[in-house]
């Protein structure tokens, strides 16, 4: 790492990287001017121009700012859009009837336009649509975009300047240098399509401040300018990594020092790798010094995922992978293309190569460049099981066959399934009554369509809301399938009684059934059928169904910031996979409490084989926790690489790894003190175990570790 | 076909090249005093009883048929135990049982250059038994590892060798008296398959010796097994540092056990490096 990379990294990690907003005192407008299209815009337009970029000796790049609510700000954060936050001041962290709640929804910006065409070939696209568009609220819109578009190049030409007059400033010639190629460079970019590697990088830098999310498939986006400076000599690959660094502690001090999230990878969730629109992994040169990049630097954000395919080489898997191994902040995850782009392409319709043009976002969220996350609502997708046994226990308990039984529970399933995306249509209808201006800029649709984002403006998304849940309902179908209608231990009548007390008085029953229960995790014949089953339903539900923009519903299983599993589980009676009254209840998918027994490949087959119609790829997780013995020899290494080659090849959708021993875990808890570098990864984020909450502490601590 | 098994188990990265599954063999023809693996001495099937965990909230009293007068091992105490304090260990399985656990993983075994390893207990003791599940696992070309003391009859080496790929081989000592102390039995049929097998396998053969502090990790006794194999044809050498992880389940088996010592520091490096030179072949760790 350079010097000047050093000097930004502490700059960065004090916090004094991250630009405050500034206030802005909004005039009165001229209404007769033409560019005056609405209150709304207006006040944007100023609100850009009167910000305050970071700039000083050691940047190479500027040109950020935040919104702070005083206008209707960028699409992911929110900030000034009423009827988003009037939607979560009633639903968010309020669970209805124990079903549903509202979550944040991710927004990611595409920057294959603006690198392209710059925001000048954006702005013609907005001619062209307003002389096909021409309802009131579709040309108010449109003109809106445009008035936006200008504020953007202005702010960049503000920001040359300022940058001009600071260099002056410098005596120090190399940095005088560097700071006068930046003033120069803004007067051309994002105004402009790049020219060369630098300026690419500068116009995401700048084009980040309109919708501060996640840099979408940054080996994509760059890959052309970097082969092409690499070839011509005006690039080194150690500069490259410069600019890259650079970008990323952009994206750290995205997030202010004192917000909880500084420290997780929550945001700027990023890709590389996958597959191209014609087939060929994109994993490259760059996507290995984007991961090089990162990991030399001590921060925390962004969070990278590498995209695998059937056609990545072994050895740019085991790069990626040893990466992640020595990468202390846990900043890798992994998912599966192959998956993933049979889901895109047969469950929803897109065509392959629109459909390779997804990112992961957040806490593993997948997401169309250019398109907001359709939904992440949470449901209690175990509370149907509840039902059954604790309200409707006269339907079943005469149920003379598990096929008869499960009839009964499909139904109860799919109706619990309608209300959770019904509900989530309407967090969605809340939120569309807020227009979006900036961020649609950057978004595909938005522009050709006269349409928002908020409102069904993207051409191509998909909507998955997350089950929180699913691995205690394949465990408690497990358990009526094989105690009361296999092998005829257990009555229905007493399984029923015994749910109703709370297994007082059945203490013996739930010892038996947690002892000898074929949990899902093991890879036997009865859990994976019973999984498939499960699986085939939501498939059978979902297939062809969509929210009201038209995007098809998918299932996720993951959590985000918050502890749904704690808030739906502490309403949730007691369930026939053992668990008692008000437990927890289990979110991502394999992570069994120590119930999944045969080791890592048992768990790593069931996993890849529950869901044969990729329903299951939208918000979903696997966490994997693994002694720290089983990675430290090199040649284990190399078996567990394989193992999860194998894991993808078979069907797997998502990993992402901890290294640490129950111990370790066990005593973190209880002194902090002497573990407060023990970083683990908890949904898609990672973070300190010693900063999270108990629930969620005990939740890791209850995670199988699996050693060798 | 039945055998008598007490554990399997997947995602091995240890008893052989790459991912394994690991079937262990019960009953074995040792009594080593340092065992890892107790459990897997006694032929039968047991009971065992970890008194550390005893609550004695007497359910397994309660529950038992014969009021443990005469254990039936029907296994309703370690059932209803709240603790896991009791464990019924062995379980009887026919080949066809165990080869479609092994079948699950073929995946990983082909990615990896793994496969499966039979263990113990003894796996040669259940000849007819073992050699049914090699010819199994060769039908489908799943490779396959034995790991064996070696005190067994050679015709049983015989019978297995067509369908091997590598012999784990475990040397405690050459001298035959320390062997009886260590062990209770002579390592005289030891010695003499090992320089057979050396002679007549072609596979791949490692020796796997425990190294133990306050037994045979003394430059006298390692100079003398080095000697030894020195003149045979060896694969691979491991050495095993001693640990104890199998003293609390040896009290649960009602085994005797010794505590000893791990090996000093600098030991087993040192026996690396001299094994690595006066054979030309992998010495691990």
């Amino acid at each position: 790492m350079t010097e000047r990379i050093k000097k930004l990294t502490e700059l960065t990690l004090k916090g004094e990287m991250h630009v405050v907003p500034r206030n802005v005192d909004f005039s009165q407008y001229d209404k007769s001017s033409p560019c005056y299209v609405n209150e709304d815009v207006s006040r944007l337009c100023e609100y850009i121009v009167k910000q305050e970029p970071v700039i000083n000796e050691y940047c190479s790049f500027t040109g950020r700012f935040n919104f702070d609510g005083s206008v209707i700000g960028d699409a992911f954060k929110r900030g000034g859009h009423a009827n988003t936050f009037a939607a979560l001041s009633k639903y968010y962290l309020k669970p209805i009837d124990n079903l549903s709640t509202m979550e944040w929804q991710h927004a990611t910006a595409s920057y294959f336009k603006v690198l392209e065409k710059g925001i000048e070939g954006i702005k013609e696209e907005i001619t062209l649509s307003l002389k096909l568009h021409t309802e009131p609220q579709e040309q108010e819109f449109l003109r809106g975009l445009n008035a936006v578009a200008d504020a953007m190049i202005e702010w960049s030409e503000l920001c040359s300047n300022k940058v001009s007059e600071f260099a002056k400033t410098i005596a120090d010639p190399k940095a005088k240098q560097r700071l006068e190629r930046l003033s120069s460079a803004l007067l051309r970019v994002p105004r402009y399509k790049p020219e060369c590697f630098y300026e690419a990088v500068l116009s995401i830098f700048v084009c980040f401040s309109a919708d501060p999310d996640s840099v979408g498939t940054l080996d994509r986006f760059l890959t052309p300018f970097y082969e092409r400076d690499i070839k011509s000599g005006v690039l080194t690959r150690d500069e490259a990594r410069e600019y890259l660094q650079e970008l990323f502690l952009m994206l750290q001090a995205s997030t202010p020092i004192s917000s909880v999230h500084f420290t997780r990878g929550g945001e700027s969730h990023f890709c590389i790798g996958g597959y191209l629109p014609n087939g060929d992994d994109a994993f490259n040169e760059l996507s290995a010094l984007i991961v090089e990049s990162l990991i030399e630097l001590p921060t925390f954000i962004p969070q990278i995922t590498l995209r695998w395919t059937k056609k990545l080489s072994s050895e740019a898997f085991r790069f990626v992978l040893d990466c992640e191994r020595n990468d202390p902040h846990k900043r890798i995850a992994f998912t599966n293309d192959d998956k993933r782009i049979k889901c895109f392409t047969e469950n929803c319709n897109i065509p392959f190569e629109d459909a390779v043009q997804y990112t992961m976002v957040g806490c593993n969220e997948p997401a169309f460049l250019g398109a907001i996350t359709g939904s992440t609502s949470k449901g209690n997708i175990l509370r149907c099981m509840e039902t059954l046994f604790h309200s409707k226990s006269s339907l079943i308990v005469k149920t003379n066959s598990y096929d008869e039984f499960y009839s009964i529970f499909e139904n109860e399933l799919f109706a619990d399934l309608q209300q959770i995306y019904d509900y989530d249509d309407m967090y969605n209808a809340e939120r569309a009554k807020d227009i979006n201006y900036i961020s649609c800029l950057f978004f595909n649709g938005c522009i050709e369509n006269a349409k928002t984002l908020t409102q069904g403006g993207c051409n191509v998304a998909i909507a998955s809301p997350m089950l929180i849940g699913i691995t205690n309902l394949i465990d408690s179908l497990i358990i009526v399938k094989q105690f009361v209608f296999q092998e005829k231990l257990i009555s229905m009548q007493d399984l029923i009684s015994a749910l109703h007390s709370n297994w007082a008085g059945y203490e013996d029953m739930r010892t038996i059934i947690l002892k000898r229960g074929c949990f899902w995790g093991n890879d036997d014949e009865l859990s994976n059928s019973v999984a498939q089953q499960l699986y085939q339903s939501l498939y059978n539900f979902l297939k062809g169904k969509k929210n009201l923009f038209g995007y098809q519903w998918l299932v996720g299983d993951l959590l985000g910031y918050n502890e749904h599993h704690k808030m739906f589980g502490e309403k949730t009676l007691a369930t026939p996979d053992g668990r008692c009254n008000y437990d927890l209840i289990k979110f991502g998918i394999g992570q069994s409490e120590g119930k999944d027994r045969e080791g890592l490949t048992a768990l790593l087959n069931s996993i890849a084989k529950c869901d044969a119609n990729a329903i299951a790829c939208g918000s979903t997780i696997t966490n994997l926790y693994l002694d720290e013995k089983l990675v430290s020899e090199q040649a284990n290494f190399e078996k567990l690489a394989d193992m999860l080659e194998i894991f993808f090849n078979q069907g797997g959708v998502h990993f992402q790894l901890t290294y640490a021993s129950k111990d370790d875990l066990v005593s973190a808890k209880a002194s902090p003190e002497n573990y407060k570098s023990l970083r683990v990864r908890v949904t898609g984020f990672s973070d300190y175990f010693v900063k999270l909450k108990p629930s969620i502490q005990d939740d890791i601590i209850s995670r199988t570790v699996h050693r060798s | 076909m039945n055998g008598i098994i007490f554990d399997l188990q997947r995602a091995s990265f240890v008893d052989g090249p790459g991912i394994r599954t690991t079937v262990f063999f019960k009953g074995c023809n040792l009594n080593c005093l340092w065992c890892h693996n107790p459990e897997g001495i006694n032929l039968k099937r047991g009971l065992l009883r970890y008194s550390e965990k005893c609550s004695a909230c007497g359910k397994c009293t309660a529950i038992c048929p014969t009021k443990q007068s005469d254990c039936m091992l029907c296994g309703k105490c370690a059932l209803l135990c709240p603790n896991d304090a009791l464990e019924l260990c062995g379980r009887i399985v026919s080949v066809d049982d165990v080869f479609a656990e092994l079948e699950k993983d073929r995946a990983y075994y082909e990615k990896s250059g793994g496969g499966v390893t039979f263990s113990g207990g003894e796996c040669m003791l259940q000849i007819d038994f073992l050699e049914e599940l090699l010819k199994k696992c060769k039908d489908v070309n799943i490779s396959t590892a034995i790991d064996t003391a070696g005190n067994v009859a050679w015709s049983h080496f015989e019978r297995v060798m067509p369908y091997t790929d590598i012999f784990l081989y475990d040397v405690k000592c050459i001298s035959e008296s320390l062997h009886i102390q260590g062990t209770g039995v002579s390592n005289k049929f030891i010695k003499e398959n090992l320089i057979k097998l050396a002679s007549q396998f072609s596979g791949k053969i490692v020796v796997r010796i425990p190294v133990i502090g306050g037994y045979n990790a003394t430059y006298e006794e390692m100079n003398t097994i080095a000697e030894f194999l020195a003149s045979l044809n060896i694969s691979q050498i491991e050495l095993l540092p001693y640990h104890k992880l199998g003293m609390h389940k040896s009290e649960a088996a009602g085994v005797s056990y010794k505590e000893f010592t791990e090996p000093p520091a600098g030991f087993l490096a040192e026996w690396k490096n001299r094994l690595n030179s006066a054979h030309r072949c992998k010495c691990n760790p």
